[in-house]
């Protein structure tokens, strides 16, 4: 059994660690025996979404992300077309912020990959911070960091989760979105190695598409539990 | 009217200094805030008094021990020099510097000002004092949620270079993004003009030209971003450098060459402290000092509290070295490369607003390669000690242990069976541990 990981970019977007979800992903894979093939993709190559199961988007600088967002215009129609047939998408930071129909910087309107049906203002506050969210699609909470400017109206996706510390996208109690195997969130840099559930959803996800079921042994979690409830216990208190 | 206010705001900053320090604090910061409500002009009033010139240093890494080599080679002159050692560096720590400096009735007797200053923060000073000249060690990346990215930190220093009026900039050549500064402005540049260190993978800043977007070329490279760089859509480049090192010797030291002229032969290691010497060496010689024991002075120079920072624990070297962001991580566990005995480690992270709360960033330090430096045990602490240990987890290490920082534990880690002991700490780690190494360590 094999997952194919196409990390999108990294030579653009690689703000804030982003290379730990990849490890993630690799290393839970591995540990069950599952073989796991990185392919990282610059800016100019053309990606391969037939071999892929799990396509990463991390978050980059503005002038970075622009030129992100444009590629991702020029491919769009294949990435919608992977994402709509149920196709595997993180993306964290800027990443979400460039699959929505479009995002606003201080200066100027940045037409988006159009894969998510949302918008995405700019406010000069920014939200920046440890944050805390309660997720029905895993059952338990997502811990991570929120650094952004933009102010996210998702429509009618289902959001992530619900904020229990933090702002959240557009700061109104709501993070991130859910739309088929799509995942989209502010929460940046390396969001999975400390939210090993999440992980293994999009694993799992991945590997039901390819092989129709997932059944994924359960691996030695203690650090990565042990960090996820630090985070909890510590902000949640607060 | 105004001589009253003066004394008084110097007094009350001179009483909390000392309070604070009785108290055991090391930097200083509400001093000055309190110094500067009693009279805002009391920087301005100090500054004027210094007969000669005023020196910043601004830059990521590498501030503070540029500062005090310069402070250094300015007191070995026998000049008298406001100096802000232990590198309290936002505006009123400036301001409780000069205040430390100044009698009571608010004069100061100074021929030089050699001042530490945040990126964020010049843009302030400049409003109080004259800058006459800056010295930029480097601009990485560094605490997202206090200083956003890279291209921010640049707006704020231009802010201040456009404020500031006539200034020379003494920058660092080999960084594509320190070098921006010198366009169009009077600039000296220092570099590395030699090929000497292995390829370190690493998040590599400033990977686009700031003139025209393209992408930045390397004939060689050192760290981080810096090299013999070259823009692949323009013409910017790596300038002429005015003050270079050559004839490196990394064995177990420090030596090399400036310009050709002046051998230094150093005890204190880190490939990074070239930069940090030639800095300060650049702004002396601009400041139109000479002196013939340059290598002597340097050498005397005692690097600052966690600069690689030697304590002996039960009869084991035990050295503590401030880290802060990948850049300098990168550097101190290439420093552990370049030490071939075996060690126990110790990282430790903290989250304070000082430190940034964000610490995702211990993702983009390269901490595989100490799987490659003989580590024989390795501990995780700081309040993310979870996250750091899960890092380690992800860098090969099986065995992390999440430890508190007490005598205790320093002893049992010292006590290891490396060879020698580091302990790779961030800035609110930093104090702590020293004063614990300085209660635990052997005496005469």
């Amino acid at each position: 059994m094999k997952i194919t990981i196409a990390h999108l970019y990294p030579d653009m977007l690689n703000l804030y660690g982003d290379s730990g979800n990849i490890a993630t992903l690799k290393h839970r894979l591995v540990s069950r025996g599952i073989d796991a093939e990185i392919k990282t993709y610059v800016i100019e190559d053309d990606i391969d979404f037939e071999n892929t199961d799990i396509v990463f988007i991390g978050g980059g600088g503005e002038r970075e992300q622009l030129t992100v967002c444009n590629r991702l215009k020029e491919i769009s129609s294949d990435l919608k077309a992977y994402a709509e047939n149920g196709g595997v998408i993180l993306a964290v930071c800027g990443g979400f912020e460039v699959l929505g129909k479009y995002y606003k910087t201080a200066s100027a309107t940045v037409e988006g990959a159009g894969v998510l049906d949302i918008t995405t203002d700019y406010c000069d506050k920014k939200f920046v911070g440890n944050a805390v969210i309660e997720s029905d699609l895993i059952g338990t909470t997502i811990v991570g960091f929120e650094n952004h400017s933009g102010r996210v109206d998702i429509g009618t996706h289902t959001p992530l989760g619900k904020v229990l510390c933090g702002f959240g996208h557009n700061g109104k109690g709501a993070e991130g979105v859910v739309y088929k195997n799509v995942i989209a969130t502010y929460l940046h840099g390396p969001l999975l190695p400390k939210n090993p559930v999440l992980a293994d959803y999009i694993l799992s996800k991945a590997i039901e598409k390819r092989y129709g079921t997932a059944d994924l042994a359960p691996i030695d979690d203690t650090l990565e539990i042990a960090a996820h409830d630090y985070a909890v216990g510590r902000f949640l208190s607060k | 009217m105004k001589k009253l206010r003066i004394i008084l705001a110097t007094l009350a900053g001179k009483l909390l200094i000392f309070a604070g320090r009785v108290a055991g604090k090391k930097g200083s910061y509400t001093p000055g805030v309190i110094a500067m409500k009693i009279y805002p002009d009391i920087l301005k009033h100090l500054s004027r008094q210094v007969r000669e010139e005023i020196v910043f240093v601004c830059g990521t890494n590498g501030k503070t021990t540029t500062n005090n080599l310069l402070c250094s080679l300015l007191e070995a002159s026998g000049k008298k020099v406001v100096c802000n050692k232990v590198g309290a560096n936002m505006l009123a720590g400036v301001a409780c510097s000069f205040i430390e400096s100044a009698s009571v009735f608010g004069n100061l007797d100074a021929d030089y000002a050699s001042i530490e200053c945040d990126e964020a923060s010049l843009r302030h000073a400049v409003k109080h004092m004259r800058a006459d000249k800056v010295v930029i060690t480097n601009l990485f990346r560094d605490q997202l949620d206090r200083y956003g990215e890279i291209e921010d930190t640049i707006g704020l220093l231009n802010e201040a270079f456009d404020k500031v009026g006539d200034t020379t900039l003494i920058l660092n050549g080999d960084d594509p993004m320190s070098a921006t500064f010198g366009i169009g402005r009077n600039a000296v540049y220092y570099g590395i003009n030699e090929n000497c260190s292995e390829d370190v993978k690493e998040t590599n800043e400033g990977r686009f030209c700031t003139v025209c977007g393209a992408d930045i070329k390397y004939n060689y490279y050192h760290y981080s971003q810096l090299g013999d760089w070259y823009c692949s859509g323009c013409d910017f480049k790596r300038p002429y450098i005015d003050y270079s090192a050559d004839n490196i010797d990394l064995d177990g030291k420090l030596a090399f060459d400036i310009n050709g002229e002046v051998r230094l032969d150093l005890n204190y290691r880190g490939f990074y402290n070239i930069y940090n010497v030639l800095a300060a060496y650049a702004a002396y010689d601009m400041l139109g000092l000479k002196s013939d024991n340059i290598n002597k002075v340097l050498g005397a120079y005692k690097p600052q509290i966690g600069r690689m920072e030697p304590f002996m624990v039960g009869g084991k070297l035990t050295v503590l070295n401030l880290a802060k962001n990948p850049a300098g991580f990168n550097q101190a566990i290439a420093t552990l490369a370049a030490d071939k005995r075996t060690k126990d480690v110790l990282i430790a992270i903290n989250d304070c607003p000082s430190d940034g709360m964000d610490i995702s960033w211990l993702w983009d330090v390269d901490f595989e390669k100490l799987g490659e430096v003989g580590v024989k045990s390795i501990y995780a602490s700081g309040e993310r000690k979870h996250d750091t240990a899960l890092r380690l987890k992800y860098a090969g290490f099986e065995n992390v242990e999440t430890v508190d920082i007490t005598a205790d534990t320093l002893r049992r880690i010292a006590g290891g069976n490396g060879e020698v002991c580091y302990l790779l700490v961030n800035y609110t780690v930093l104090f702590a541990t020293q004063n614990i190494l300085k209660t635990i360590s052997d005496k005469g």
